[in-house]
């Protein structure tokens, strides 16, 4: 979090992790196409091959609130493929939440973990305790066959502190569930840590509510 | 600019317009606005550096300047439009006395102004009387010449000149777009090459530490062998000892079943003795502390004593032991008891596999070495270097070649590569048969590399064994 006192602006970073192909590009562009136009940033994207992301994805957005505060939030997402670790590691610094984006198919179970636990490497090496980071999972690509089924990820779900959500990112369903459930996880995690709401009035559900309105209405879904 | 750290980019934000945008560009940007338009333009960055200004003095901003009023006033006009610094993301309008306009457009990026964009002046569509303002601004000031000069300013409608500055900052919003995405690029290229050098550099520390442990635990093990081989020898050789003594019969006559048993001890002794000593060459050679002693030799005489030696042996299962070599053989230099060692393991090798009345072939022929094909170039990590250097890499060395040729039961390709290693058997089960440890080989080996020479065996199973021994004629450390 970056917090500008003379400009009343605080910047916000998000990032989408997870395996290869999991969809972190495509939640990205869903948001993109589903947000307003107003504050709404140019989506960026640095270097691809074949589809795949090298260094990351960048969207920004920025929300005026009624404090006079400008809340920035800056999405990124991180290449999955395990060679580019260190750029992942690069693109985690500063990053006040995580989405982490996994593939529902079964037989994908293997990549979700071990992407997984290269989070929490990564997090642990750039000194941060991963148990301190606000982190949400996406099950993507509901569309598919041979996917784990819902009441088996929501009983594991139970046992962890994460929110969990299902996407089928392609379609835009479920993203902005997981981005508003990565807002609030985060913002509470900041409101506690600096005092945003004695400060500047701004508390998690204020931004939640402020951000919902920025998506088309039409393919609102209701945060959980 | 200085090379990016990881902070910078953590938000991936634009530090400035300064850095971000190419002056050049930006100034021709501006020029085929002002070709197209009509319009004078400048760019300004947040702190208010002058980017590009593509501007012409218009006729009525000429005619007041020529007046002293005039100028002061105009100065004072421009000074404030190029402060005008708008808030948030909208245009901010300056009036001029002439009753022209110039639009301040505050240049948006990811939520933050990071410069000011100054079109005109121009004069609004609804300006149709000269204004008051103007007629006040200087008593010499004539109306009507005025009046001709103000025609003459370009006239542009509200809406028009909204929409002049919507495509203006669209196309300024894509080049910096543009900018900010290959500077991101940039320093993500150079950010993760570093991140990638400082891991690999960790790594190669913590291989460098596995590697130092390993070598101490290797001499530690090479202490402990050089240790317990000379203490075993020490009792060995009193064993030995007596038992010839006994069997001289200096303690008395033995009964021949008594001498019997003596013999057996002390020839399994003097094998215990000999796999000891083997042991401890192979340390010293391992540890580099074996110094070769060359001296002037001749060949052909090693050649006969080592066929004296095993002749016994050759003896027992009839095997033939035959000599062969050139008549013009050179003396050369080696050390005498290395070379008797290696080329008496590998006759006795050669009779312990071959076949009962075969014949074994020891042979010692003029040679030649070559650099490429020698152990002399180990250390030589450049293998590729083809061609390089060949008027002086591609002489031979003078040498000789000792052969020892058998007709046993061969060795199969894929062994033959591992035979120089110690305590490497083709065969576990060769070892109860034919006997040994498994160290004559390697300890031939590293005498052979010690005298910088070559050792290379052929081979084809069931047909037989040659091992070949190339010595230079000269040993070039040799005093």
């Amino acid at each position: 979090m970056q917090l500008d006192f003379q400009a009343r602006e605080l910047t916000v970073k998000l990032v989408y992790y997870g395996p290869a192909l999991s969809g972190k590009t495509t939640n990205l562009q869903a948001i993109h196409r589903l947000l307003v136009a107003e504050g709404r940033g140019r989506l960026m994207t640095l270097e691809t091959r074949d589809d795949r992301t090298l260094f990351f994805d960048l969207l920004p957005l920025t929300v005026n609130t009624d404090m006079g505060l400008t809340v920035r939030i800056k999405l990124f997402t991180v290449p999955g493929q395990v060679i580019h670790n260190s750029t992942r590691r690069l693109v985690l610094q500063g990053a006040d939440g995580v989405a982490f984006i996994a593939d529902s198919q079964v037989n994908e179970v293997r990549a979700n973990q071990v992407s997984f636990k290269d989070l929490r490497r990564n997090l642990r090496e750039n000194g941060i305790d991963p148990s301190t980071m606000p982190i949400v999972i996406q099950y993507n690509k509901r569309d598919l066959p041979n996917i784990r089924s819902e009441e088996e990820i929501m009983r594991m779900a139970s046992q962890g502190k994460e929110r969990t959500f299902l996407a089928t990112a392609t379609h835009g369903i479920g993203v902005i569930d997981t981005f508003l459930g990565l807002i609030a996880s985060a913002f509470e995690r900041l409101e506690s840590m600096h005092a945003l709401s004695q400060r500047f009035g701004l508390t998690h559900r204020s931004v939640v509510h402020d951000l919902r309105d920025r998506f088309h209405q039409e393919l609102e879904a209701p945060p959980t | 600019m200085s090379e990016p750290t990881p902070s910078d980019i953590a938000y991936a934000e634009i530090a400035n317009l300064e850095d971000l945008i190419d002056r050049d560009s930006l100034r021709e940007v501006c020029r085929s606005f002002y070709d197209l338009f009509g319009l004078s333009i400048r760019v300004f960055s947040v702190r208010g550096v002058l980017l590009a200004n593509v501007h012409e003095e218009r006729s009525i901003c000429r005619y007041v300047n020529s007046l002293p009023s005039g100028r002061v006033a105009c100065s004072d006009t421009v000074a404030q439009a190029q402060a005008l610094i708008p808030t948030g993301a909208a245009t901010a309008t300056h009036k001029c006395f002439t009753g022209a306009v110039y639009d301040v457009l505050p240049i948006m990026y990811d939520g933050r102004q990071l410069g000011r964009i100054v079109i005109g002046p121009f004069l609004p569509s609804d300006v149709n009387e000269i204004p008051q303002t103007l007629l006040r601004v200087d008593p010499r000031l004539e109306p009507d010449r005025a009046r001709l000069a103000l025609a003459e300013m370009p006239r542009v409608r509200a809406q028009t000149a909204q929409r002049i500055a919507s495509h203006l900052r669209g196309v300024l919003d894509l080049i910096l777009f543009s900018g900010h995405r290959a500077q991101l690029t940039s320093a993500m290229h150079l950010l993760t090459v570093r991140e990638n050098y400082r891991e690999l550099a960790e790594k190669n520390t913590r291989l460098q530490e596995a590697f130092d442990r390993l070598k101490e635990l290797d001499r530690l093990k090479s202490n402990f062998l050089a240790t317990v081989s000379h203490e075993l020898r020490t009792p060995l050789t009193s064993i030995i000892g007596y038992s010839e003594m006994l069997e001289a019969g200096i303690a008395g006559e033995l009964s021949p079943e008594q001498g019997g048993f003596v013999e057996t001890i002390r020839t399994k002794g003097e094998l215990l003795l000999q796999l000891i000593s083997s042991l401890l060459d192979l340390n010293k050679l391992e540890r580099g502390q074996l110094k070769i002693k060359p001296e002037y030799i001749d060949p052909r005489a090693v050649l006969a004593e080592v066929k004296e030696t095993c002749l016994p042996e050759a003896e027992k299962r009839r095997i033939k032991l035959e000599l062969q070599w050139d008549p013009d053989m050179p003396v050369v230099q080696a050390d005498p008891v290395r070379l008797r060692q290696i080329l008496t393991n590998l006759l006795s090798n050669a009779i312990k596999f071959s076949k009962d009345s075969s014949k074994v072939l020891l042979r010692v022929r003029n040679a030649e070495l070559h650099m490429s094909d020698g152990l002399e170039d180990e250390d030589d990590d450049d293998l590729d270097s083809g061609s390089l250097g060949a008027a002086l890499m591609m002489a031979p060395e003078r040498a000789i070649e000792f052969s020892v040729q058998d007709s046993g039961i061969g060795i199969a390709a894929p062994e033959l590569d591992k035979i120089f290693d110690a305590f490497y058997q083709v065969d576990g089960s060769s070892t109860r048969e034919y006997g040994g440890a498994g160290l004559g080989l390697s300890i031939a080996k590293s005498l052979v590399t010690a005298h910088h020479g070559q050792i290379r065996v052929q081979s084809e199973v069931g047909a037989g064994t040659t091992f070949f021994v190339t010595l230079p004629e000269t040993q070039p450390d040799a005093v």
